[in-house]
């Protein structure tokens, strides 16, 4: 069949929830070297659509539409701080750790209030109101936020959207910050997914960072956690600091496991310009970790945390079965999400948005949200190319990889023939995996002694993925070799759906 | 002219009629100008330009654009030649002052000197003319009858004096009577100054010799009468001093010019015949040809034709150069001018031929040798999608500088490109700079190469102009290889022969000639294989003489040699745009400076990589590079899916501009970093 990008409506789009993708484009055989025009949704014209989710029927599986969807999680941005980490550039608010009234804080209650003019001058058709599925408080240290205030929040999200009953509601909190009350109070609010920032358990390594907690802390934040009876909560830590010998990150790993929470995220660490970090260090050299050591640390806690049971199930995050974290498999699977708060990002209507980085550049945007003098949720535009790309670059994230067949339907056989051709070599090589329909791994030598064309035809391979550890640690390389071949690749040609 | 010395004879072993000199600007003293790409040189920072109106001449002046009040006696067409920066284009801009066809201090210094890569590296790389008007008393001539001294029409030729540009000279030198041979008075007699002497003494040139930049302290002007004198056996009672700087002594040259170099010997009753100099293509106006008139004369409107193509011409515009293109609507015998015939592409104008009149019978005039390719390199798009813009720039420069040869060749691992030919490594360089500069080209070039000659079992020969096209494992034996060579002048201080001896021979050099020019300075005559030239002497040479050493070559014939080709592999498989050929006993230690110069330019990937140098089947130099073990593996914090894909997209960029050779990605630096290997 041929695939047209140009028209087709939220009408049709949710008709076919259900069905496989290609069928919500409109089949269009005049559709030509189109590539750069953008992607209507003409949903305004439409009778209104029928209030039905899809979304969590198949949680993993990415399509190309989605983003046109409604979407059902909102990011929420807490910045404060008690200072800032070493290696932070993120847009944050440091209170001082001489502030110990955060309660009455006027710089925190003063944000929220913004906050909550900004999800309230969200513009939403009142037929497009969905109840969140997912909500996320990140920051900064959301922690640090007096309950009162985050409740605030909630109700603003709920008045304006509707937060369904079993929403995952999910804060980041650090040790240091809260006692067992707070935790309650979060609970009783609806939190319901904790995200520990405890990124190392050496006090060395903790004081090197900047972090504003010790050891002592991070154990005692632990317990209140698993006390307060928290079921969904995961443990952050970071690899590749100042100073972190093997010994230390195994410790670490060790430790973590311990612990016993449901999920655990690794992040490596990225020395940013402009942190304090960056001004000391250079990547790869003493008394940050060769590039070797840097992987070993990376394939160290694969190793590890897969031997302790969580599933490797995207390139920094591991969970016990069915702990995924439905917030962030939004991103992965590129559907549309709000955002609120200084800093944000958004993807809502096809439109990536984000918010000012500086507390009075973000005010005066939620001001001027309120005039209606910005938008920024888009009007369903999109370009093929790009939403390619992003299709590509999040879903090679994560364990599950492309679906070949979902791809193909959005994007034509041509490039996904394409696509297999560049990663020849890493197939060879092992970066790179294919999979069968039962993702069973496939033969390298299975693959290539028929044409690829006829591999996707017959459907013998329907996914690949980066390899757990190799591939995803190369992902960069591996994302920009799969960039080049959509980037050169002519979306309008009728010829690409020959098949 | 029978004053040639026994010392001067001695340098004329060279049989070849046609010579290609090639010196570098050793210079020290004056110094400052930069060959390779360097800094810009002080002296345009200055003035703005002086356009074409401020040179144009008042109404007065107009009048004597009436050509046919100069015949063949009031007119001189002279060359200004010398080593290079010894003060050509300078001096040339104080006689067009002097003789008001541009205003004193208007112009930009080296007016003549248009180019934007002759202004930034501060030096001439093409051949300029100028017509100017001076009136002078003919000695022992009254003037009784009220009219004053004769004007007289001077055709003023300012010539490189770069050896790769020696073609330049030696084609200017064919439209002149006489030369005037400019000599640093305190850098004394060069290499280049030896060549372009000899330029002009074969095509039996009156020559007046200069000593210029006579302000200088350190300036010997006598000294260097001593030199012109005992290399050249020219009088030193014939020598101007000069100072293009000061203007001293700049009254003696005019004079000088009329009254020692004969006027032009044309006929003017003869049918037109007109050689061609030079041509250049205009955007507005089409091809301009440089001519000059040897016979007959040229209006406005003639038909005329040309010996080489037999195509046919309507002459559209005629006139001279004054300095900038002045309508004359004639040029007659002995003058020297521009003509617009509507010539479509500088193809059909080529340098040497003859213009006649349609439909006359004429001897042509006997031309020029085609200019000789001395090195060759492929010329890529940087970008492999821009060939075609590529292609359009290439064409539209050839037409600016017939004397690069091109034809199209294609590259694995560069895709599709061109094999140029080139007078020299400046030439190739300059042009390089050009298609950059004047048509926003972005090139790789390929390491430069020599045309080796290759002999089979079977008797066959191979010419090959481009390393790759040499089979790295031949079906038949090569029974023998031949190289170029050139016959190289050296000058230095006698201070630094034993090291320059030792530079020579390291180079596969043999000594022909070793005798002192005067009590300190020393001139040597070396046979040298071109290759060994071609890549860095220059810089070897001015290194270990700090600046002092002065050089020329000639081509010479060739010779011999003990060849191999050089292949380079990335993961076993052969880089053709790499490839070089190289002598035998050079081979491990080129081959070893390849692959470590790679092992620098290339960035680790996602697999190791085994650079080698190979030689037929066996390798002679290995380096590898470790496999990359993890890059950024930021998390996409907040859902900022922006950001992240930035990153990629760069990354992705970067990709794209490499060149990829099965899947090792080869930066373009890469390229560049070979041409350094000598
Ligand atoms: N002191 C002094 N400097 C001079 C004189 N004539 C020229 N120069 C300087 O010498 C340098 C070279 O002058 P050019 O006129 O470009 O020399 P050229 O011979 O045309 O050089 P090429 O065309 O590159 O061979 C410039 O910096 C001039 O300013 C002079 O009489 N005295
Ligand atoms: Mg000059």
């Amino acid at each position: 069949m041929r695939v047209h990008y140009l028209h087709y409506s939220r009408a049709t789009m949710l008709k076919s929830t259900f069905t496989p993708i290609f069928c919500m484009l409109v089949p269009n055989p005049k559709s030509s070297k189109l590539s750069t025009l953008p992607i209507t949704n003409t949903f305004k014209n439409c009778p209104p659509p029928v209030r039905q989710n899809a979304s969590l029927k198949d949680p993993v599986s990415i399509t190309v539409a989605p983003h046109l969807a409604y979407p059902t999680s909102a990011y929420v941005h807490l910045p404060f701080c008690r200072k800032r980490c070493h290696y932070c550039d993120f847009p944050i608010v440091a209170l001082g750790s001489a502030s110990t009234q955060i309660e009455d804080d006027p710089r925190v209650s003063n944000y929220v209030q913004f906050l909550c003019r900004e999800i309230d001058a969200m513009k939403v058709e009142c037929d497009a109101k969905k109840p969140l599925e997912t909500v996320f408080f990140g920051g900064g240290t959301p922690s640090l936020v007096p309950a009162r205030l985050v409740s605030k929040v909630l109700e603003a999200l709920s008045l304006k959207f509707g937060v369904c009953e079993d929403a995952e509601i999910s804060m980041e909190m650090d040790p240091g910050t809260f006692d067992a009350r707070k935790m309650k109070e979060m609970m009783g609010l609806g939190v319901n997914r904790v995200s520990l920032g405890v990124q190392a358990f050496q006090e060395k390594l903790l004081r090197a960072c900047g972090r504003a907690h010790g050891v002592e802390e991070v154990y005692e934040s632990i317990g209140i956690v698993k006390s307060c009876g928290v079921e969904n909560w995961s443990i952050d830590l970071i690899s590749s600091l100042p100073h972190q010998t093997n010994d230390m990150w195994e410790e670490s790993l060790r430790l973590a496991i311990e612990a016993q929470p449901t999920h655990v995220s690794v992040y490596d660490l990225q020395i940013e310009q402009g942190t304090k970090f960056g001004t000391l260090y250079t990547p790869g050299e003493l008394p940050l970790p060769s590039e070797t050591q840097s992987a070993d640390f990376y394939k160290m806690a694969s190793r590890v945390l897969c031997d302790a049971d969580y599933n490797h199930y995207e390139i920094s995050s591991y969970c016990k079965s069915g702990y995924e974290c439905k917030h962030n498999f939004t991103y992965w699977k590129n559907k549309p999400y709000y955002g609120f708060g200084l800093g944000s990002a958004s993807f809502v209507g096809g439109l990536r948005f984000s918010r000012p980085k500086k507390v009075n550049d973000y005010m005066g945007f939620v001001q001027s949200l309120e005039n209606g003098l910005v938008n920024c949720s888009g009007n369903d535009h999109i370009n093929v190319k790009d939403t390619a790309m992003d299709v590509v670059m999040l879903s090679l994230r994560t364990a599950k990889g492309i679906d070949l067949k979902c791809f193909q339907e959005s994007f034509g056989s041509s490039i996904v023939s394409s696509l297999l051709d560049i990663y020849k070599p890493y197939f060879e090589s092992g970066h790179v995996v294919c999979l069968d329909e039962k993702r069973r791994p496939i033969r390298i030598e299975d693959v290539t002694t028929s044409s690829f064309d006829e591999n996707i035809r017959e459907r013998k391979v329907a996914y690949i993925r980066l390899n757990d550890p190799e591939g995803f640690l190369l992902s960069n390389e591996l994302i920009s070799l799969a960039f080049e071949v959509i980037d050169s690749y002519n979306f309008g040609s009728p010829h690409q759906e020959a098949a | 002219m029978g004053y040639l010395s026994r010392s001067s004879k001695t340098l004329r072993q060279s049989k070849f009629l046609y010579h290609l000199f090639f010196s570098f600007p050793l210079s020290s003293i004056c110094g400052g100008k930069s060959l390779i790409g360097g800094l810009p040189h002080h002296r345009f920072a200055l003035s703005r330009a002086l356009f074409c109106s401020h040179a144009r001449q008042n109404s007065k002046e107009n009048n004597r654009l009436e050509l046919s009040e100069y015949p063949p006696e009031l007119i001189r067409n002279f060359s200004i030649i010398a080593h290079i920066d010894h003060g050509k284009s300078t001096l040339a801009d104080r006689l067009l002052e002097l003789t008001g066809t541009i205003k004193k201090g208007h112009g930009q210094p080296q007016y003549l000197d248009k180019l934007q890569v002759e202004r930034e590296r501060g030096i001439t790389v093409k051949a300029q003319t100028a017509t100017m008007f001076y009136k002078h008393n003919i000695q022992d001539t009254n003037y009784s009858d009220g009219q004053g001294p004769p004007s007289f029409l001077l055709n003023l030729i300012d010539t490189p004096g770069h050896v790769d540009f020696s073609y330049e000279v030696s084609r200017s030198l064919a439209a002149c009577q006489g030369a005037l041979l400019v000599v640093d008075a305190a850098q004394g007699v060069q290499a280049q100054t030896v060549a372009n002497f000899y330029l002009a003494f074969e095509s039996n040139l009156t020559i007046i010799p200069v000593i210029n930049k006579i302000d200088q302290p350190t300036a010997d002007p006598d000294g260097v009468k001593a030199q012109l004198k005992s290399m050249f056996d020219l009088d030193p009672s014939d020598a101007l001093l000069t100072s293009a700087k000061t203007g001293q002594g700049l009254d003696q040259v005019l004079p000088a010019v009329i009254q020692r170099i004969p006027p032009p010997p044309g006929k003017s009753g003869s049918p037109l015949r007109m050689l061609l100099l030079d041509s250049y293509y205009d955007e507005y106006k089409g091809v301009i040809c440089h001519v000059a008139v040897v016979d007959g004369a040229l209006r406005k409107g003639d038909k005329i034709s040309a010996a080489a193509t037999g195509q046919s011409y309507e002459a559209l515009d005629v006139g001279i150069m004054h300095p900038e293109l002045t309508p004359t609507g004639i040029l007659l015998t002995g003058q020297v001018g521009y003509v617009v015939s509507g010539m479509r592409s500088t193809k059909e104008a080529r340098v040497g031929d003859t213009l006649f009149h349609t439909r006359t019978i004429i001897e042509p005039l006997p031309g020029f040798k085609p200019a000789k390719h001395m090195v060759f390199s492929g010329l890529y798009p940087a970008d492999g999608s821009d060939f075609d813009a590529l292609n359009h720039a290439i064409e539209r420069l050839t037409c600016n500088d017939a004397s690069v040869s091109i034809t199209k060749e294609s590259s694995t691992a560069l895709g599709l490109g061109f094999r140029c030919g080139f007078l020299g490594l400046l030439h190739m360089d300059v042009f390089h700079q050009r298609l950059e500069q004047e048509y926003g080209a972005h090139v790789i070039s390929t390491v430069p190469t020599v045309p080796y000659i290759f002999e089979y079992s079977d008797g066959s020969k191979l010419q090959v102009e481009n390393p790759a096209a040499l089979p790295s494992n031949p079906k038949q034996r090569v029974t023998a290889c031949w190289e170029p060579t050139v016959m190289a002048t050296i000058i230095i201080p006698s201070q630094y022969v034993g090291s320059v001896i030792t530079l020579c021979s390291e180079r596969r050099g043999q000594q022909l000639e070793y005798s002192f020019i005067d009590s300190q300075r020393v001139f040597m005559k070396y046979r040298m294989p071109l290759r060994e030239i071609v890549v860095d002497f220059y810089n070897e040479l001015k290194s270990i003489t700090s600046g002092y050493a002065s050089f020329d070559y000639e081509d010479a014939d060739y010779q011999q040699s003990d060849l191999v080709k050089l292949d380079i592999l990335l993961n076993g498989q052969p880089v053709d745009a790499m490839a070089t050929i190289v002598h035998n006993m050079k081979a491990y230690r080129v081959g070893r400076e390849l692959v470590e110069k790679l092992k620098k330019a290339i960035d680790r990937q996602m697999f190791e990589i085994s650079i080698q140098a190979a030689i037929g089947s066996k390798v002679i130099a290995r380096e590898t590079i470790s496999a990359m073990r993890k890059n950024v593996l930021a998390k996409c914090y907040g859902g900022d899916v922006t950001r992240k894909r930035k990153l990629l997209e760069k990354q992705k960029e970067g990709k794209k501009r490499m060149k990829r050779v099965g899947s090792v990605d080869i930066p373009q630096e890469a390229f560049h970093e070979l041409l350094k290997v000598s």
